[in-house]
């Protein structure tokens, strides 16, 4: 009985306390420099990071707001001189969770595939996307399907440019992947052999502008799962334009459009972001390692969403 | 009297609710959290550390005036962000006294999203309470 009676009490009672301070303080945060270091997620806590080893550099997320400070001045990155046809360096925060808000209109194929990634409702009437197999912390368990392209384009974990005589290769932090774009020349196929998660790309320079085209998609992959109103789909038929370009040594700029008629009545011209070099960071590794997310599903999501464990 | 006792020992535990709407938003569903007028602050002892993908998190035991043990999850963010806010995987050990404040799970489960952790010396180990998007993975 007596434990009844504290159980109650520690979920009834209690002391609240209102924090003018706190709130002020909060609603001065908004909105955080979705240009910068990216979208909501500013590390800025008053703890300093945990330092890499002696010699090597830190993850670009492993790094607070003082390190990146830090970083560029060390690097001298403001005025430094740049090639603008020279994309290489390791980027991030993206800054660009919010590049698929406000999609076109949907043909009724894509508002049936969206409504199939709905999925349950939270309390607060949230929409849940349980049918999301691969989400970060998304409401739903994960199965480390692969995210795929441009989906990873809104995550703010870094990546990194690499420049080859006949390819870009952009390498993910985030579930430890890469994409290759081709820019030798070949042209993107009229029939791909078959889908691929990351798209067939190829790549070209329109002056100082890189300019990326695929197709050729596995349409099983979201555009996005970001609250509330993510879950947006895509479907085989999805090609997708992207326009890069440097505007300064520590600048990237990434814009993309989605043209996918099956799915949008109009092409998805999404804004352009910017995206911040991170001279003091390289990529670590960041797997989907299905041993560990199925001990967090078991441990942590589901017990936390009131199921038992499986 | 022994209610009393209870009561006292449950305020203890519950060290307190503070209301700071709208610190968060939600990026990544952390949907099964419950808002942030409900954050609690409770001590145990840390029994489990696990620093892996695709979140951190710790299992600490928390006991009450009868001796009953209970366990508590608290969930943190990925391994990379939490180095970026000065935690490592050699910062608890099974054993650790804690004082843990976490925004609670809906479902009234013993689980929570880890805001603060204080040691009994009062040494903050982590402070996430002013960090913008605490909900991200």
């Amino acid at each position: 009985m007596r434990n009844r009676i504290i159980v109650s009490i520690m979920a009834f009672a209690g002391v609240v306390c209102f924090s003018s301070a706190a709130l002020a303080q909060a609603q001065g945060q908004e909105p955080v420099r979705p240009n910068q270091f990216g979208g909501d997620s500013d590390h800025t806590g008053p703890i300093p990071s945990v330092p890499p080893p002696a010699g090597w550099k830190a993850c670009p997320r492993c790094q607070n707001e003082k390190d990146r400070t830090d970083a560029n001045i060390k690097y001298k990155v403001e005025g430094h001189k740049f090639n603008p046809r020279d994309l290489s360096g390791v980027w991030g925060f993206q800054g660009v969770g919010a590049t698929f808000r406000n999609p076109p209109p949907l043909t009724p194929w894509g508002k049936q595939q969206h409504e199939a990634t709905i999925g349950e409702k939270n309390a607060a009437g949230e929409s849940l996307h349980t049918k999301d197999t691969s989400g970060e912390g998304s409401g739903s368990q994960i199965n480390c399907d692969p995210k795929g392209w441009p989906r990873l384009h809104t995550y703010n974990y870094g990546f990194e440019f690499v420049m080859l005589p006949d390819r870009v290769v952009q390498f993910f932090e985030l579930t430890h992947t890469w994409r290759t774009i081709w820019t030798d020349g070949r042209k993107l196929p009229d029939s791909p052999t078959e889908p691929h998660w990351m798209g067939w790309t190829v790549g070209h320079w329109e002056g100082n502008t890189f300019i990326a085209e695929s197709n050729g998609y596995e349409d099983r992959s979201w555009l996005s799962d970001t609250q509330p109103d993510g879950g947006w789909t895509h479907s085989d038929e999805m090609r997708v334009v992207e326009r890069w370009r440097r505007l300064n040594y520590g600048t990237l700029e990434a814009q993309l459009t989605v043209i996918d008629p099956k799915t949008y009545t109009q092409p998805w011209v999404t804004p352009a972001v910017t995206i911040a070099l991170v001279p003091g960071a390289e990529l670590w590794e960041n797997f989907c390692a299905p041993s560990d997310y199925n001990t967090f599903n078991n441990e942590v999501f589901l017990p936390t969403a009131g199921e038992v464990k499986k | 009297m022994r209610t009393p006792r209870a009561l006292a020992a449950a305020l203890a535990v519950m060290v307190e609710f503070s209301l700071l709407g709208g610190v968060v938003s939600a990026h990544h569903s952390r949907a099964g959290y419950d808002t942030d007028d409900k954050i609690t602050t409770v001590k145990g002892i840390v029994t489990e550390f696990q620093w892996r993908n695709p979140h951190v998190y710790i299992i600490w035991s928390v006991k009450d005036d009868k001796g009953n043990v209970a366990p508590w999850t608290g969930e943190f963010s990925s391994p990379s962000t939490m180095l970026s806010e000065g935690l490592s995987k050699s910062t608890f050990k099974v054993g650790d006294e804690i004082a843990i404040t976490f925004i609670p799970a809906r479902a009234g489960t013993p689980q929570g999203l880890v805001i603060k952790i204080v040691r009994p010396d009062g040494r903050v180990v982590i402070d996430l309470s002013q960090r913008r998007g605490l909900r991200n993975p």
